[in-house]
């Protein structure tokens, strides 16, 4: 297949340049040529053999395989975990079994024998298990373990087009003694023969699906965008209102609906469960109290939660340093514990669920908890708070997101916590997501995070600032009032207004960025309150024009790094409206 | 069936003449100049401009070329000519540009476009050397051809502008 299409675009490309004529030509018989993105053959390699073409070349099996791959690997290290709970759960041995058995099918179909061999000796391993000739220690599990990320590694340098490496020989010797073949005396086994082709089927119900490129789904998903703009385009034109014809109404209202199930159906199809971010988490936990001597259980709930594929990859990072803060400062060791009444063996939570249009992602421990006096005391001595300042315990906690805190904190170790905490708010903010944080001193500590569902599409607030109108994002608008004239003051130069008892900082936007002709007196236009952090201020606008979905489109590159300005938004009209990035407007470095 | 192929098989064939090939010409206030056909996109008549905040002067803003936002540059503006009202014949050359970070679109707002030349390298001059001040770097060279001098602007450099002010990287 892969090898007609390199070939007719060899002839097509050498007719061409006879022709040599213009960047376009029209050709009566050519099929249209496959041009995924990617996976192009390059045109000025020389056609391949089309006879004994090797699957192994065919770079979509190998793509296709990788992906598969992964998802055994992921899947192995899940049963492992729940046959490390349960050395007996024969089910649990089968699934690792299967899992290494296909990935050694594909992997000898497609030539890529060391993999084939890797996984030929640990499944050997396996076998014994699954027999009962051998146990499922902790040693076995730990070794397989090992394995899965030698596969993960392998995987990533056949992505890289290097060829699949072999193993360590200090692993493989580990695992040849585990399979009771002792010293690698003998090279290592044939390749497998073609009675191990085709690939072995996992015969568990796995619902019907097909495998997509996330870049053609990327594609769709912002296809969908434009459908949704478009539509918009059409419904707001005003010529339209003009027209009174009902069959014209009809089939405009039944675009509508399409249009809206298209988009809700392409954006769903992006979603994923967050369980296989969680998933992960068990293993980091598993390696964290084994190397600390602690010890603890994660109890996880609300895997199923879906969201944005993109944000569950961004999610990783952060989440990774929150249980590390867990394990590492917030449960105690086990004598610790169990001096102070408590349960030898550590609760660590990490949960997922929906919450009004947001997803809302919990990390909690029954540890010792943040201790607010040795906070307060740090950030005083860091300049960050005043000596005697009156502050929430919410306002104080918030000290262990500052950059610079964290490391203070952990030279010192006054309170634990707070090892790469900035990196986890500089994250989500990066997400558009919140961040929230409870403590009880010895009960423990419980960090929320409020996410967006996906990535490309925000509810916004359209707000109009002289003749320009801009985009704020509804997740950061706290209120929109119209101030009275006594609340207006001016301190050397410097306006704030005085809110229900706190003076807010006023930006006006049309002197940040310019804007003639816009209102000058806030009581004649509108404050919009916006909070970053725990930080408010009211931005000056001349008025509202309303809230709607907001498809975001990334900037060009020469306007991409505006201080205040995150993205772009088409609007209704057609014409571009400018995303105000909140927390760069309210940035200390950013001053107007 | 339509297959576009790629263009580089067709620049092969002329190596040594990197110049030679077809230009789109266009006038600003009294001065002709071109760019290659290869690298424009299409012609779009003016339309609404957002205007982008710490934008340089000749950076008018982004619009909406069919759901792509895409920054306009005012040609005027970049080669210090006076401003103009924008009149009838005023258009956006919606172009290619090969930058550092991968290509992009781009549009160049002019006073109008004039025609479709092909150009010998034999008929290319390169640029007189106009001092520390002329933005040189713009310029692929003069044409004399049809007792018009015209200037060849390279629009990749034209597109790799200056760093916005702010940036982080």
């Amino acid at each position: 297949m892969g090898s007609v299409a390199v070939n007719r675009r060899g002839s097509l490309q050498e007719q061409v340049e006879d022709l040599a004529v213009e960047a376009v030509t029209f050709h009566g018989d050519a099929d249209p040529v496959e041009r995924l993105p990617g996976i192009r053959p390059n045109p000025s390699a020389p056609p391949k053999e089309p006879p004994e073409m090797s699957f192994a070349q065919d770079p979509e099996l190998v793509s296709e395989f990788l992906v598969e791959t992964r998802e055994h690997m992921a899947n192995v290290e899940k049963q492992l975990l729940v046959l490390e709970q349960n050395p007996a759960d024969t089910e649990a041995v089968h699934a690792v079994f299967r899992a290494f058995h296909s990935t050694k099918g594909v992997a000898g179909f497609l030539e890529l024998r060391n993999v084939g061999e890797f996984c030929q000796e640990v499944e050997t391993v396996l076998d014994r298990v699954r027999t009962g000739a051998m146990r499922a220690t902790p040693e076995v599990i730990d070794l397989i373990l090992e394995a899965v990320d030698w596969v993960r590694l392998a995987a990533t340098q056949i992505e890289q087009s290097q060829p699949d490496g072999r193993a360590a020989p200090e692993l493989l010797a580990r695992i040849r003694s585990l399979a009771g073949r002792g010293q690698p005396a003998i090279a290592l086994p044939a390749p497998p023969d073609a009675s191990a082709l085709p690939p072995s089927v996992t015969p568990d119900g796995s619902p019907r699906a097909v495998k997509i490129d996330t870049a053609k789904l990327d594609y769709l998903v912002e296809m969908a965008g434009e459908l949704v703009i478009a539509h918009s385009m059409v419904q707001h034109n005003p010529a339209l209102a003009e027209i009174a014809e009902p069959s014209l109404l009809q089939g405009l209202a039944q675009l509508s609906r399409v249009t809206t199930e298209v988009q809700r159906t392409v954006m769903g199809m992006r979603m994923v469960p967050i369980s296989t971010l969680f998933d992960r988490m068990e293993r980091l936990v598993r390696e964290l109290t084994r190397k600390s001597g602690k010890k603890a259980e994660l109890q996880v709930t609300g895997g199923e939660t879906e969201l944005d594929r993109n944000i569950v990859e961004e999610l990783s990072e952060p989440l990774v340093h929150m249980i590390r803060n867990a394990l590492d400062h917030g449960i105690e060791s086990p004598a610790e514990r169990a001096a102070s009444g408590k349960n030898p063996i550590g609760q660590v939570g990490l949960s997922a669920s929906h919450l009004a249009g947001q997803i809302l992602v919990g990390v909690s421990d029954d540890g010792r908890g943040l201790d607010r006096d040795k906070i307060l005391q740090k950030a005083v001595a860091c300049g960050l708070a005043s000596a005697g300042a009156e502050l929430s315990d919410e306002e104080v906690f918030e000290f262990i997101f500052h950059p610079g805190f964290s490391t203070a904190d952990r030279v010192t170790d006054v309170s634990g916590r707070g090892v790469g905490m900035d990196v986890v708010r500089k994250k989500l903010q990066a997400l558009r997501g919140r961040m929230h944080i409870e403590s009880t001193r010895g009960k423990g500590t419980w960090l929320l995070a409020k996410l967006p569902l996906t990535l490309a599409i925000i509810d916004g607030m359209l707000i109009g600032v002289g003749a320009e109108r801009y985009v704020v994002p509804v997740s950061a608008v706290r209120e929109v009032l119209r101030p009275v004239p006594e609340a207006c003051h001016t301190l050397r130069g410097g306006e704030f207004v005085m809110i229900r008892g706190s003076a807010l900082p006023l930006v006006r936007l049309a002197r940040a960025f310019a804007v003639p002709g816009a209102v000058e007196d806030p009581c004649a236009g509108l404050l919009i309150v916006v909070e970053s952090g725990l930080e408010k201020r009211c931005l000056l606008a001349d008025r509202l024009v309303g809230i709607q979905e907001i498809v975001i489109k990334s900037l060009a590159e020469s306007v991409k790094h505006i201080p205040g300005i995150s993205g772009s938004a088409i609007l209704g009209d057609g014409h571009v409206s400018l995303i105000l990035d909140i927390d760069g407007l309210l940035g200390h470095e950013v001053t107007y | 069936m339509t297959v576009a192929v790629e263009i580089a098989p067709i620049d092969k064939t002329v190596p040594n003449s990197p110049r030679t090939g077809k230009y789109l010409t266009f006038r600003l206030d009294h001065e002709e100049f071109g760019i290659e056909v290869k690298k424009v996109r299409e012609i779009v008549g003016l339309q609404h401009i957002t205007p982008v905040p710490h934008a340089p002067r000749y950076l008018r803003g982004v619009i909406n070329l069919r759901g792509k936002v895409i920054p306009v540059i005012d040609l005027r503006r970049k080669f210090d000519m006076a401003d103009v009202t924008y009149g009838e014949r005023t258009c956006i050359i919606v172009v290619w540009a090969q930058t550092a970070a991968g290509p992009v679109l781009g549009g160049l707002i002019v006073d109008s476009v004039s025609e479709v030349l092909h150009l010998d390298e034999s008929d290319v001059e390169d640029t007189p050397d106009l001092g520390p001040r002329g933005p040189l770097n713009c310029f692929i060279g003069l044409s004399k051809a049809k007792e018009h001098v015209k200037i060849l602007l390279d629009v990749d450099q034209v597109l790799a502008t200056d760093p916005m002010p702010g940036r982080s990287d």
